[in-house]
């Protein structure tokens, strides 16, 4: 098998949503970890308040592209992208974004549960006072409500200050998921999220993900399929650093256009 | 001998060792200690706390050497903890992989394993000693604790930058990822998460400088009288100790005992208190 970018195995299909529905486009996006490329032209349309996921095996470069849209991955000096990523008409890769304002805009949520070292409340809190100064009614009411979108306000709400850590893995992620629309993002970007919960957990973040869809857009790296298939109205599958097929989820896993993604759903590979 | 039988006799010899190196450890370590207690509890009295250090044969404490040893080691400790947390968490969070974080590191382990008796004579130069600018052209208190500050950074420096590579970076990216700035990311979420590791670093500082006598001789000198002005000379209880100790007077041969006693229970104290302080902290799980 080779990773060259010419490579006509590799030509992507792409069935976007439909036209004006955008709130984010990535086109031929590729990125380098140092000398090393792991994204090859790589395009992803994303549809406004709807839930889109990434799927693919290991190392495939999913994360890769999700850590793309909020510009996390300058934290890391040697890691870089080039292309397009258009966000309300202006492309966020370029020196002149101001990354902290994006990422109030583009909110993130990851692998492991990562509360802070501080109470529920001032976790919740922690991006508002960062980005606004709310009287103490206004933000008291703000966690209140970001806790109950994501589900977590009834098993939380008689110990509010108490620290986030005393939390099992499920709530702490919800407490993430919590903290990251408090802010009020337009985009809430998910790095394989139950990936380290357990099924009852994973049943409520999924719920609270489905909920979330009318007012946020979504977009959901993850390993399990089923997960995929329930949760997201368009699945991008990606192999190699490539994006293979990219279209509305239930012609994806029914009708897959390209014999890679039928092979990988099928459990042939992978 | 069978093979299983003679396997089984090496570890029952390997065992045994462990036990006797153990043992000698321990046994030092309990004898030390007793004669620390049995010798130092006899000059134990009231009159330690409010008295000043005595001429031989005459009634006295160490009163002057107490607040001496707090007032140095406390600037020591404040200045220590200052430069040494910064420092740490610039190695472990911003410049630590470029040269000059290579060579700054590097530097810092030499300064950990410097000699105490270096340290002093530096400061010495830089702050006693009279054809310098930056000379006081006498022994002081600011002298012994700058000099103290000096031994107890390095050792603040490595354990927050030990600390602070234990935090997951995930956190760093969820502090970030809310907008946060580096500064806000560090001050409200690393530094918080790694409170009770960077307060050991402190503790272990604080036990380094606590019981330091030579870098004292050089610098602070000593003083038979109450002082609580750090640009003159200044008593300490270590350097008493240690002059008390070399006299052939039997009364102050005691309270050399009893200051050793001294720094023994204070630095007991202030691990025992700080690992209680953190433990409080942890407790709001």
């Amino acid at each position: 098998m080779t990773t060259d970018t010419t490579s006509p195995d590799f030509k992507s299909v792409i069935v976007p949503p439909p036209e004006g529905s955008l709130v984010l486009e990535i086109r031929k996006l590729n990125f380098f970890y140092g000398q090393h490329q792991a994204l090859f032209g790589v395009d992803l349309p994303v549809k406004k308040n709807a839930i889109t996921a990434l799927i693919g095996p290991s190392g495939c470069g999913k994360s890769t592209l999700l850590r793309t849209i909020n510009r996390i991955y300058d934290l890391y000096p040697g890691q870089r992208a080039e292309g397009e990523i258009l966000f309300e008409g202006e492309n966020l890769i370029g020196p002149k974004v101001d990354v902290a304002a994006l990422r109030a805009r583009i909110g993130m949520v990851f692998q492991k549960p990562t509360p802070f070292p501080m109470s529920i409340y001032d976790n919740v809190a922690f991006g508002v006072r960062l980005h606004s100064s709310k009287s103490k009614a206004e933000l008291d009411e703000l966690v209140e409500s970001s806790l109950r979108k994501a589900a977590l306000w009834d098993e939380v709400k008689d110990k509010l200050h108490k620290s986030g850590l005393g939390l099992s893995g499920g709530q702490q992620q919800r407490l993430c998921v919590a903290r990251g629309i408090a802010v009020n993002p337009e985009i809430l970007l998910l790095d394989e999220p139950a990936s380290a919960l357990d099924p009852i957990s994973t049943a409520k973040l999924e719920d609270t993900l489905e909920e979330l869809k009318s007012d946020y857009t979504i977009v959901i790296v993850t390993h399990n399929l089923q997960q995929a298939a329930r949760l997201s109205n368009y699945t991008g599958f990606m192999f190699l650093g490539k994006m293979v097929e990219f279209g509305p989820t239930e012609e994806l896993f029914v009708k897959p256009k390209v014999d890679k993604t039928g092979d990988y759903i099928g459990g042939r590979f992978g | 001998m069978d093979r299983a039988l003679r396997r089984k006799l090496a570890n029952y010899v390997f065992i045994g060792l462990c036990v006797i190196g153990t043992a000698i450890a321990l046994g030092a370590l309990a004898l030390i200690l007793w004669s620390l207690f049995s010798q130092g509890i006899g000059g134990m009295n009231p009159k330690i706390f409010t008295m000043d250090t005595p001429a031989a044969g005459s009634e006295g404490g160490l009163r002057n050497a107490i607040v001496g040893s707090i007032l140095m080691c406390g600037v020591g400790m404040i200045i220590a903890v200052v430069v040494g947390i910064l420092a740490g968490t610039w190695l472990a969070e911003i410049g630590g992989d470029t040269t000059y974080g290579h060579i700054v590191r590097f530097l810092n382990d030499v300064l950990l394993s410097a000699p105490s008796i270096l340290i002093g004579l530096f400061v010495y130069e830089l702050l006693v000693f009279k054809s310098n600018p930056l000379s006081l052209g006498h022994f002081s208190g600011w002298a012994g604790a700058i000099s103290l500050a000096i031994l107890a950074t390095p050792i603040v420096t490595r354990t927050t930058e030990d600390i602070l590579n234990l935090q997951p970076n995930a956190l760093r990216e969820a502090g970030m990822a809310l907008g946060a700035s580096q500064f806000t990311t560090i001050r409200s979420i690393i530094w918080k998460a790694a409170g009770s590791g960077l307060l050991t670093g402190g503790l272990l500082g604080f036990a380094r400088i606590s019981g330091e006598t030579a870098p004292l001789l050089f610098t602070a000198l000593g003083n038979q009288f109450y002082n609580g002005n750090l640009s003159q000379p200044m008593a300490s209880l270590p350097v008493t100790m240690f002059n008390f100790a070399l006299t052939p007077y039997e009364d102050l041969n005691k309270l050399a005992w009893a200051g050793a006693l001294l720094v023994a229970v204070a630095v007991l104290g202030v691990n025992i208190l700080g690992r209680w302080l953190a433990r409080e902290k942890n407790a709001g799980h």
